[in-house]
């Protein structure tokens, strides 16, 4: 009986906006189980899809973390770090120079390092 | 004679630095310095070591003992002490206390942890840099992954192991 039946022309005949009107959202949002859906779901994965990069670059979200670890020793070490990455680039440069081969940064990664290795 | 914009060394705070440099090879500034650094660190350590020694025995023989510079025992001494000091720093945690101060760190030349056997090698073949007027440095400067004489034996690289673009939004949060 159900074989017979054209269940696209029966879908074609149902309201579905009216169907939705007498739907209680909140009534089915009980009956969802959150705890159970959220632990279907691999969050790792999800996060690894999300830029932190950019998200913290165009944020405030960044300044706020780096506020918050911020100190007057970390201050200078940040200084004296870029101070001297500064003198790294300049010399970089005049040897690119030199050797008429226009310098575009300092090199690397190596191909193995993993991501957040060294800090 | 006019000196052109991006010639001179910034003297500015850490916004200089635009990109995060963690991972990128060091270059010869932050190496050098770190090294400086750890020549005064291991000196000024054993320095104390030997100062504690003579009051040691001044206090316990009564006997002053006067350490001089050319003292082949302190020579010898302090060749063992150094090369505990830079094998051991290399061995546990890739960075001596310079490397640390300026944010660089040793790495295998694939970008792995640096094993202890490495960390020996490179200790032992360090000096060999030295010779011939420091020509074993000159791959920091030229090669494309500024790998120095001792690095290419022992198989190893120096990279940046700080974050500058944390330490340019610090800048940011307080300005």
């Amino acid at each position: 009986m159900v074989s017979a039946l054209d269940v696209n022309a029966l879908l074609d005949q149902v309201d579905l906006n009216a169907v939705l009107d007498q739907v209680d959202i909140n009534q089915l949002l009980d009956r969802i189980d959150l705890d159970r859906l959220l632990e279907r779901i691999d969050l790792n994965d999800v996060v690894k899809h999300i830029d932190v990069s950019a998200l913290v670059e165009q944020t405030d979200l960044g300044a706020v973390i780096a506020a918050s670890s911020s100190g007057v020793a970390g201050d200078v070490l940040d200084v004296v770090r870029s101070q001297t990455v500064g003198l790294d680039e300049f010399i970089a440069r005049w040897i690119g120079r030199l050797r008429r081969r226009p310098y575009t940064g300092p090199p690397g990664p190596p191909d193995r390092l993993r991501p957040g290795a060294g800090s | 004679m006019t000196a052109r914009a991006g010639d001179a060394p910034p003297s500015g705070p850490p916004a200089v630095v635009r990109e995060s440099l963690q991972g990128k090879y060091a270059g010869f500034a932050s190496r050098f310095t770190a090294f400086a650094v750890d020549v005064g660190v291991s000196l000024g350590v054993f320095m104390l070591a030997l100062a504690a020694v003579s009051f040691a025995a001044l206090v316990l023989t009564g006997k002053d003992i006067t350490w001089h510079k050319g003292d082949i025992w302190v020579i010898i001494a302090y060749a063992v002490w150094a090369f505990i000091y830079f094998a051991y720093s290399w061995a546990a945690s890739g960075r001596t206390a310079g490397m640390a101060l300026f944010g660089v760190r040793v790495v295998t030349d694939d970008g792995t942890d640096a094993s202890a056997r490495r960390a020996v090698v490179r200790t032992l073949a360090l000096p060999l840099s030295f010779l011939f007027l420091g020509l074993g440095f000159v791959g920091i400067l030229l090669g494309d992954r500024r790998r120095a004489l001792h690095d290419v034996i022992a198989g190893t690289a120096v990279i940046y192991s700080w974050d500058a673009r944390a330490a340019r939004l610090r800048f940011l949060s307080r300005g």
